[in-house]
């Protein structure tokens, strides 16, 4: 199997490395790197606008370029988490976490770095993961229906109270209205339109990138000019290469060493399966890193584990998500659908035959990736200078150029002028979440999660004609169940067993 | 190898501006065009309404099919289509304005209020069609759709399908109405669910779009037993129709373009017609072939009947499911 995986990447990496591919591969990371920048410009948009022109291109030069911009906008999205505290896409959201109060502490530029890292190392393992395991995993994805789907989020649903913050009570509370506002739209199940008011613009739902923009952008920006942000001195933040406190300490390496490879891995197998994804993965990274960390209540304060750990699986699960494409033609999440659509128009079929037609195609896709984040790793440090000077832009000057990206990058992703509304209201909400203390991650998790978990829910049901023995029977899905049940259980028991002293522990 | 592509290429070019003019006298139509067209794709970047476009889009300016004018393709996208098609239908009388047609286009007015149906276009030709097969799993026990439709008599069948009052659902409606069977019917969101829904187990067998099992049915996984449409496709010659093994109906989602109504005369005959030559290029043969979309075409009022014909299928199956009132 070794031999097998060394002679296919060295087969990718033959057609990879041309003078050609390689310029596509450093414009593909370089444009994915600033799509990534920009709050509300996600891949999936940046692939979709960039796909134009590539035409005349050859197919796999192309794709390569494509992908490039598909995990190079995996390392942009979370300088901007980290410094603006504004996820430019779901899959950052976990990384503002620890990483904005990180940057708060006046550790910007080990936080960038760190995150810089970690991406790199979970790319990288991603990559080595696919050449490993394609063919097997692939049977694997295959085998997941419904009920096993259902469990996997709900899985992801219960996580979601360990990003909740203090109060759990507000926390759930911001989840339920991430679910009411994925109840928006057509039900997938009955064909029946829910809370559309007649209106045909809400027939497709909302869409969760301007509520996610207007929560996090602009709820941040307004929240910071109510405590009059805006009006202070602005402390000049100086990072050099040369500086000391531009490189991470010894400490961040030695505690996260283990954090970075525990991410990547629960990220990849997050990003096979398809519909999960770079969000659940880096949810998953994050809440396990913080389940088994001795000092949990160190993280949402500025805690670099609480920053490498989604780091590491949200790259690592933009890998992952390439298996279920490349072996399947199951695109996971929205980028790797438009993906999809380009290998469409450069007739490549996806499916299982796509590795049997298409070799050169397929490993030379895949040893671009692993290329690709060598670039990336080199121009992401290199460039941390230049995008911390973003700190020393008056916040006067930088608050109406946000606002601008924002309205921007959400009307140009269908055009509509109902979703720049619905991000302007969602940016009065955000900031009153914010200033009341509710958790505007938690709702923006559960609109993407919520209505994946009702549509697999029911559909199980429909198999099962209305048992929930369907949850048990099958075989992944009863260790899916018995994996959940000691997750709901085993705190409750502990409790009873120990007492008060390790509910304490467990906050 | 480069040159002798220009030369070709310049070759057709002169053929096509040639017949182009000679149309133009036909029909009395003076000087059009003469300002920019607005092709207007009502979904976003990236799905098969946007491929379609913007492949027939590339095709009618490279064989200068639009002459001495631009054409600029936008994405109007949200609400299903019923944004995109709504702005082009209130571009009543305009000839600088066109859309694609998808399943969409039937269904979006069917079940939300939009302030237009497909009445509300005229109609220019329908490019390809988009049908549906029955598909199971390899290693199934049904070979046949007679094996299937005896397991339905006799036992419990899941049949999956994207979406609830989609084409699927349309389609197995449909051959379970005609075959006098009943299954149970499961909405996936995605043709990506819905083909792990079939390798999975999950279902006895899906009702899928070609392109979107093509891949499984080449490496085989998948094996299709019936088309829905009136002739076998030309790309999969070996799967018969329902209606030749005796499940008399048809259905398939209309692929055309269409424009605003009350054109002035003769733009309609005008776009048939160059509309005509653009089918004819290796270029669109090579769109059907590798979306797996079948080349039965229809021009010009003939579409129309089509497409209400087609709406009023769709109508009766969503009335029965109860999907609308």
């Amino acid at each position: 199997m070794l031999a097998d995986m060394i002679a296919n990447l060295g087969f990718g990496l033959s057609v990879a490395i041309t003078p050609t591919n390689l310029l596509f591969l450093m414009i593909g990371a370089f444009v994915g790197m600033i799509v990534g920048l920009f709050p509300g410009f996600g891949p999936a948009a940046g692939i979709a606008v960039l796909i134009p022109m590539t035409f005349g291109l050859e197919p796999t030069t192309a794709i390569i370029m494509l992908a490039g911009i598909y995990y190079g906008s995996m390392y942009g999205g979370t300088i901007t988490s980290i410094l603006i505290n504004t996820p430019g896409e779901s899959a950052t959201v976990a990384s503002t976490l620890d990483g904005y109060p990180l940057a708060q502490k006046g550790r910007a530029g080990p936080a960038l770095v760190m995150q810089a890292i970690a991406s790199f190392v979970g790319g990288t393992i991603g990559v080595i993961l696919i050449c490993a395991l394609a063919p097997t995993l692939a049977g694997f994805a295959a085998s997941f229906g419904p009920s096993e789907y259902f469990l996997i989020i709900f899985f992801g649903l219960l996580l979601l109270t360990t990003m909740m913050g203090e109060n759990k009570l507000n926390g759930i509370v911001s989840a339920l209205l991430g679910f009411v506002i994925a109840m928006v739209g057509v039900d997938v199940m009955s064909g029946v339109q829910r809370f559309t008011f007649g209106s045909s613009e809400l027939i497709g739902g909302i869409y969760f990138v301007p509520v996610a923009i207007g929560l996090f952008g602009i709820g941040e920006l307004l929240y910071c000019v109510y405590i009059g942000q805006h009006k202070k001195e602005v402390k000049r933040v100086k990072l050099s290469f040369t500086s000391s406190d531009f490189w991470p300490d010894k400490k961040d390496y030695t505690e996260s060493k283990y954090t970075v490879l525990r991410g990547s891995i629960i990220g990849f197998i997050a990003g096979v399966l398809p519909g999960s994804g770079a969000t659940i993965g880096s949810i998953l990274g994050y809440s396990i890193e913080k389940k088994i960390a001795k000092d949990p209540e160190k993280f949402g304060k500025g805690e670099m584990r609480g920053l490498v750990a989604p780091e590491a699986a949200n790259n690592a699960a933009s890998s992952g998500a390439m298996v279920p494409l490349l072996s399947l033609g199951i695109p996971g999440s929205g980028a790797t659908a438009v993906l999809l659509g380009a290998f469409m128009m450069w007739g490549l079929q996806p499916g299982p035959m796509l590795i049997i037609n298409d070799p050169g195609f397929v490993w030379g896709l895949i040893a671009s990736m692993y290329l690709g984040n060598m670039v990336l790793i080199l121009l992401s440090i290199a460039a941390i200078p230049l995008f911390v000077k973003f700190l020393d832009i008056p916040y006067v000057m930088v608050l109406p150029i946000v606002v601008l990206l924002c309205v921007i990058g959400t009307y140009t992703l269908h055009f509509s002028m109902v979703e720049t509304w619905m991000l302007l209201v969602a940016g009065l909400l955000g900031f009153c979440m914010k200033l009341y203390g509710y958790s505007p991650a938690a709702t923006v998790l559960a609109l993407v999660l919520g209505s994946m978990a009702e549509e697999n829910l029911l559909q199980s049901l429909i198999i099962s004609g209305g048992s929930p023995s369907i949850f048990f029977e099958r075989p992944i899905s009863l260790l899916l169940s018995l994996i959940v049940i000691t997750v709901i259980v085993l705190p409750v028991v502990l409790r009873m067993i120990f007492g008060k002293r390790y509910e304490k522990k467990a906050l | 190898m480069k040159m002798q592509k220009n030369v070709v290429t310049l070759a057709a070019l002169m053929t096509f501006a040639a017949s182009a003019s000679v149309v133009q006298a036909d029909n009395g139509l003076e000087g059009y065009p003469e300002k920019t067209l607005n092709y207007i794709v009502a979904f976003g970047p990236g799905g098969g309404n946007n491929l379609m476009s913007r492949t027939l889009v590339d095709i009618i300016n490279q064989y200068d099919l639009y002459p001495g004018q631009d054409i600029v393709v936008e994405n109007r996208a949200g609400g299903s289509g019923a944004i995109g098609f709504g702005h082009v239908s209130r571009q009543e009388g305009n000839p600088y304005f066109a859309t694609s047609t998808s399943g969409n286009f039937i269904s979006t007015p069917l079940i939300s209020s939009t302030d237009w149906d497909y009445s509300d276009f005229t109609p220019i030709g329908l490019l390809a069609s988009d049908a549906m097969f029955l598909v199971v799993s390899t290693d199934s026990d049904y070979q046949t759709v007679d094996d299937f439709v005896e397991a339905a008599t006799s036992g419990r069948i899941l049949v999956g399908g994207t979406g609830a009052a989609g084409p699927s659902r349309v389609v197995a409606s449909l051959f379970a109405e005609e075959a006098g069977i009943e299954f149970e019917y499961l909405p996936a969101g995605t043709g990506g669910e819905m083909v792990t829904a079939l390798t999975s187990g999950s279902v006895h067998a899906i009702v899928a779009n070609p392109s979107e099992v093509s891949g499984q049915m080449e490496a085989g996984n998948f094996r299709a037993l019936a088309y829905s449409d009136q002739e076998r496709s030309s790309v999969y010659p070996d799967i018969p129709t329902f209606s030749e093994l005796g499940y008399d109906f048809t259905f398939s989602l209309p692929r055309g373009v269409v424009m605003p109504a009350n054109l002035p005369d003769g733009v309609q005959a005008w776009w048939v017609d160059a509309l005509q030559q653009a089918v004819e290029t290796p270029e669109w043969n090579a769109y059907l072939e590798t979306n797996s979309l079948s080349g039965n075409y229809i021009w010009g009022d003939e579409f129309g009947s089509y497409l209400e014909s087609t709406s009023d299928v769709y109508e009766g199956i969503l009335r029965e499911i109860g999907a609308i009132n």
